[in-house]
């Protein structure tokens, strides 16, 4: 759950403003917006990587700009557009450092970090992968297993920046599919930034978009044509 | 599960391994010694009989060192290479042996030093493995090309020659004799007694890359991930170079830079056990490192009696075509 109030976010100068947003668990959120409009600025002042400028935005009634370095990873999970190579770690061990808040010292994985790590690689559909490297997937696959890692955190709120930037249609649709069944099975409050609209339209999304006027406001249902007049023609 | 199985097999072959090695490596020098001698010098060491005071003034250290220094370059390289997710990277090859280098050329040809000791060496070396530890940290900020880093390294290397040069031009004939062997790279010059410091470090430095595992676990994914994942990068930055800085100053220190094992050791291991679990590739690096050096080394005294090969030819000859290969296959 994110609740935000006269929110002002930016680097130096306010460069996005939301005005009052209640983001409820159980919904996935594509966020929508012109290239540069300030889309993953936002995204990364939620997951407290960049401090706001005034305002107030709570991650599960928790004000972000007081939430210390070592405790986000238990509020909410990220996932980025595009995935490091890694040579020789398995998708299982990839999705088991999702785990790695909750183990000791060493790292050891508990049943009940197993048994989360098991159920993450089965929620995104890529289970019969859990063995193979990750520099062998395709860019749907470790996507997949991106969106897995960030479920196995077991955080309510998952923050995705375009995590369909590189991938095809077919891989796309997949990806929202498989988000929207998370956020609705899983009672997760999902945000993802996008640009793929006309997916997003058909998947019966909610959608936050980046006006003309900077700022982002909440719609509960869209047409493609109305996005285009709220956030692209100028 | 099965791979955990397999990696717990090669553990335990590389540990069995060990002693054969050092048993190897202290049966390869001119004069058969035997076992009894060995131990007799260690336990009951009688200080008339020549072939005792051979195996506790030359082979053993020797043997000794031969172990710790390919245990502990090849940790500093492991660690290297995790820190700058670069295969490519290694105490040699970024420019932190050049660090100490200078320092101890700086002690050795004009005198000034905090110690005049073992000690005083010691502190030299780490200090100036640590200070270039942090400028390579500075440059890598800067620098996204993996490529790029090694020619920052390597162009920190020609820096700190040059100025080596210019004081080896001011240094009397003496100085200049005793920074020239050190430079060569040897494993001869550690005594029985200077042991006992360089094991402690190595040691010190062995449990504190064990226990940053699982931090050097989650850098692999990049340092965005890892920070998302809650681990505080700065403090394992400087946590890494600090404990490279043990573990190679120490061994810069007393044997000169030995070149490439760092690199190539851990790269070895990678290839051998495929996972990026670090307690298994810091154990594995250390136990396999030793296992190299020794073995080396030993090729090196049964070549002894008819032409002396520096250790840092050898270990070139084997770390300088595994960067190439490794170059080959990232660009290809």
């Amino acid at each position: 759950m994110i609740e935000i109030d006269k929110l002002h976010i930016g680097y130096h100068s306010t460069i996005l403003e939301v005005n009052r947003l209640d983001l409820k668990n159980g919904q996935l959120y594509i966020l929508i917006g012109r290239n540069g409009s300030g889309k993953s600025t936002f995204l990364k002042s939620l997951g407290g990587e960049i401090p706001y400028l005034s305002g107030s935005a709570r991650i599960e009634k928790k004000e972000i700009s007081t939430i210390s370095q070592s405790e986000i990873p238990f509020l909410l999970s990220t996932v980025r557009s595009s995935f490091n190579h890694i040579d020789y770690m398995s998708v299982y061990n990839y999705v088991a450092m999702g785990r790695s808040p909750y183990t000791n010292a060493f790292g050891k994985l508990r049943e009940e970090d197993k048994s989360a790590i098991e159920k993450a690689i089965t929620s995104v559909g890529i289970i019969h992968l859990k063995d193979r490297f990750t520099s062998e997937l395709s860019d749907g696959e470790r996507q997949l297993a991106s969106i897995a890692k960030a479920i196995a955190q077991g955080t309510n709120v998952i923050l995705l920046d375009e995590p369909t930037a590189y991938l095809d249609y077919l891989n796309r649709m997949n990806i929202l599919n498989v988000l929207k069944n998370i956020a609705q099975d899983q009672n997760k409050c999902i945000v993802m930034s996008s640009h793929d609209i006309d997916i997003a339209i058909e998947s019966n999304c909610e959608f936050l978009v980046v006006t003309k006027n900077q700022k982002i406001e909440l719609f509960k249902e869209l047409s493609k044509e109305g996005i285009l007049e709220l956030a692209f023609t100028s | 599960m099965l791979t955990e199985r397999k990696h717990t097999l090669i553990l335990i072959i590389l540990l069995v391994s060990l002693p054969v090695f050092a048993l190897l490596h202290l049966n390869s020098g001119q004069i058969d010694l035997g076992i009894g001698t060995m131990i007799d010098s260690m336990f009951s060491f009688n200080n008339e009989n020549m072939n005792e005071v051979i195996a506790r003034e030359i082979r053993i250290p020797r043997m000794l060192t031969a172990l710790l220094v390919g245990g502990s370059l090849s940790i500093g390289g492991l660690l290297m290479q995790t820190l700058f997710r670069n295969p490519l990277a290694g105490p040699y090859v970024l420019g932190i042996n050049s660090g100490s280098s200078l320092f101890v050329a700086f002690t050795i040809m004009t005198g000034v030093t905090f110690f005049q000791s073992d000690l005083g060496m010691i502190i030299n070396a780490l200090i100036g493995a640590f200070l270039f530890g942090l400028l390579i940290l500075f440059f890598a900020g800067m620098v996204r090309n993996q490529i790029s880093l090694l020619l920052v390294g390597i162009m920190l290397g020609s820096f700190t020659s040059a100025f080596i040069s210019i004081l080896e031009t001011m240094s009397h004939a003496e100085e200049l004799k005793v920074y020239m062997l050190w430079s060569l790279g040897s494993l001869q010059k550690v005594e029985f007694h200077q042991l006992g410091i360089i094991s402690l470090i190595v040691f010190l430095g062995l449990i504190g890359a064990l226990l940053i595992s699982k931090q050097l676990n989650l850098l692999v994914l990049g340092e965005r991930e890892a920070k998302s994942l809650g681990l505080n990068i700065k403090r394992i930055r400087y946590l890494i170079i600090g404990i490279t800085a043990l573990l190679t100053g120490v061994i810069t220190a007393f044997c000169g830079p030995i070149a490439f094992v760092g690199l190539a050791v851990p790269n070895m291991v990678r290839i051998l056990f495929k996972t990026q679990h670090h307690i298994v590739l810091i154990t594995a690096s250390f136990l396999l490192g030793a296992i190299f050096v020794m073995s080396v080394d030993a090729i090196l005294q049964l070549l002894e009696s008819w032409m002396v090969i520096p250790i840092n030819a050898i270990t070139s000859i084997i770390g300088a075509p595994i960067v190439v290969i490794i170059v080959f296959r990232r660009l290809r």
